[in-house]
């Protein structure tokens, strides 16, 4: 539950952090998507047996949509679609050796 | 058709994340509204910070750049400022001229100052701290303290409402280049990522590269004669009834401090 709560915590703050923040850093109007590489991250190195990284990447999209002119579930079903897609394709085509894979 | 255990629960898992999004987006507006109200305080010193690290960095950058710039910024100060001296002197006679006809001056605008909150992650909308309980309303037009215009309030919560900043795709006015004797108008659209056009100029106007585009009042959805920007790039061909022409705004979002909401004009 701690866990959960940190993540959340993490999760809202990338958002800020990428909406009021890194705007001033942009190249050319491009912004680095914080919640997006973090999601992306975590399902990779994530057990395959662990959905943590889709509930994450669900959160992760609320935010974002949250802090987007879109309507609310834009970006829940492109991170949720990104995080299934990366544990089925782990999953079934890619071994790491130095990762654990149930 | 029987379904595993996991498989049941998967789709009932779908079936409520569904719901809830459904659920969120009737309610989008209280749902962000919240949001942005618990954020407000967080997202203003950071992009108060954000303002401050970037200029501190930028500095370092540019520092080989910055002594000509100087020269050049010092050079048309003067020369600006002859222009200043001509304009008064017309000011003053346009005075006397209007008083003799008995012509009123242009009504000022109204204006409710607002900061920017946070910028939209993927288009060109901007969040500012100046709402409903402000009386601030949807189409309003939205300014930088020079009276460049940024865009207009697309959506309005209590406190917070959204800008569409001319960038956008959507985004769309028309707009004149003042000239001595004549005025060449078009269209200024959004092309998204930082890019405006000036559209529907035909292949014979002659425009040069320093032409100052200004929003007129042809379209009534802005005042006449706030700026736009500069002409950056144009391109004539000769299969085109239209000249391609890119605008550079005169603004930069990165750089804002304070703009102004045009409540009455």
């Amino acid at each position: 539950m701690k866990k959960i709560l940190i993540l959340v915590i993490l999760l809202y703050f990338l958002a800020l952090l990428q909406t009021s923040f890194l705007v001033h850093f942009s190249i050319s109007g491009i912004v680095p998507n914080l919640i997006l590489i973090l999601i992306i991250l975590w399902n990779l190195f994530e057990k395959s047996k662990n959905y943590f990284g889709l509930s994450n990447a669900l959160v992760g999209g609320f935010f974002l949509d949250i802090f987007s002119n879109r309507p609310i579930g834009f970006f829940i079903l492109i991170l949720g679609i990104t995080a299934v897609f990366i544990k089925f394709f782990i999953k079934n085509y890619v071994r790491i050796p130095f990762i654990e894979r149930a | 058709m029987k379904f595993s255990s996991k498989k049941r629960r998967f789709i009932i898992l779908i079936v409520i994340v569904v719901l809830i999004i459904v659920l969120l987006n009737l309610f989008q507006k209280e749902v962000k509204g919240f949001f942005y109200y618990i954020s407000c305080p967080i997202q203003k010193s950071l992009w108060g910070a954000g303002d401050r690290v970037s200029d501190f960095f930028e500095s370092f950058f540019r520092i080989k750049s910055l002594k000509k710039e100087t020269d050049e910024l010092k050079l048309k100060n003067q020369e600006l400022l002859s222009q200043i001296t001509v304009l008064q002197e017309q000011k003053e006679e346009n005075k006397v001229l209007r008083e003799a006809l008995g012509i009123e001056l242009q009504k000022e605008f109204k204006l409710a100052l607002a900061q920017i909150i946070s910028k939209d992650i993927s288009q060109d909308f901007i969040l500012i701290d100046k709402g409903l309980e402000d009386g601030i309303s949807e189409n309003m037009p939205v300014i930088t303290q020079q009276r460049v215009l940024l865009g207009k309030v697309s959506e309005v919560y209590k406190n917070f409402s959204k800008v569409m900043l001319i960038f956008n795709k959507k985004s769309s006015f028309d707009a004149t280049i003042q000239r001595e004797k004549s005025e060449i108008s078009g269209v200024v659209k959004g092309k998204g990522n930082f890019r405006v056009s000036f559209d529907f100029i035909s292949q014979e106007k002659d425009i040069s590269k320093e032409d100052i585009v200004v929003t007129s009042a042809l379209g009534r959805i802005f005042p006449e004669g706030l700026l736009v920007g500069q002409i950056e790039k144009i391109k004539k061909s000769d299969v085109e009834p239209f000249q391609e022409l890119e605008v550079k705004p005169f603004f930069d979002i990165k750089d804002i401090e304070g703009l102004f909401i045009i409540t009455e004009y």
